[in-house]
């Protein structure tokens, strides 16, 4: 079973442009519980087209938030366009901020960075997350085949898939 | 986007059910693509017949979906101080 032990460092820059260096801990409790992650086509999907004679454009790399509190994977609707997802699915996400609004559902493939395993998240939602520096939020429907163990004393977490 | 496929899906998915129970329909425009027993197989016998084209997939009798994302919908993704 892959297990994959992520120590975040970082470091920040002070109202008077002093860097400082922050300890592990303060690092992930900035950043979340992030992973470099890499998007492709749904693999049911890319198969077909490959068989086609088809071509896929290729993946595309960036951060993944961990986030448990979400019941669903989203992608970065930007990214989903870059990628040519096909839309297979319409549903109404409600706002506290703003009125509800209709997303698209995707199915995406995830390769973790540092994992040798794909997942699929056959109804990710697209949403604009690509001004959050995100790719991806890795929801619930993903993290139901993970155990995921969140060190928040040492600044580490590990994911196993 | 996939606003017919919807309005069909939802005019047709009490009778497609009672054939069908259980299974995730592919459909297209105005038309029933095909019944199949997994997600997976939807998805692929939906781009067998459309490649990258959008298409609706979704399952017969599946309670509503209850998405929540309270760090999209609550837009707290990030604040700063």
């Amino acid at each position: 079973m892959p297990i994959l032990n992520i120590q975040l460092t970082g470091a920040i820059e002070t109202p008077d442009g002093k860097r400082v260096t922050l300890s592990g801990q303060a690092a992930l409790l900035q950043r979340g519980p992030v992973v470099q992650v890499s998007i492709s086509v749904g693999q049911a999907i890319a198969q077909q087209v490959l068989q086609q004679g088809g071509e896929l454009p290729p993946p595309v790399a960036g951060l993944a938030l961990i986030d448990t509190g979400a019941t669903t994977t989203c992608i970065d609707e930007e990214a989903a366009q870059v990628l040519k997802l096909p839309a297979i699915d319409v549903v109404t996400v409600a706002s506290a901020s703003h009125a509800s609004s209709e997303r698209n559902v995707y199915p995406i493939s995830i390769e973790v960075v540092g994992l040798p395993i794909v997942v699929n998240a056959p109804r990710s939602i697209g949403a604009e997350l690509k001004a959050q520096g995100l790719l991806l939020l890795i929801g619930r429907d993903v993290l139901q085949s993970c155990v995921l163990v969140y060190n928040g004393p040492a600044g580490l977490f590990t994911l196993t898939l | 986007m996939l606003d017919k496929e919807r309005a069909y899906f939802s005019a047709h998915a009490a009778e497609w059910g009672s054939i069908h129970p259980g299974a995730f329909v592919v459909v297209k425009d105005e038309s029933l693509v095909g019944a199949y027993a997994t997600i997976d197989e939807a998805l692929a016998g939906g781009a067998h017949e459309f490649g990258l084209q959008a298409f609706l997939v979704r399952q017969l009798g599946a309670p509503p979906e209850r998405i929540t994302i309270p760090a999209l919908t609550l837009g707290l993704l990030r604040a700063d101080s």
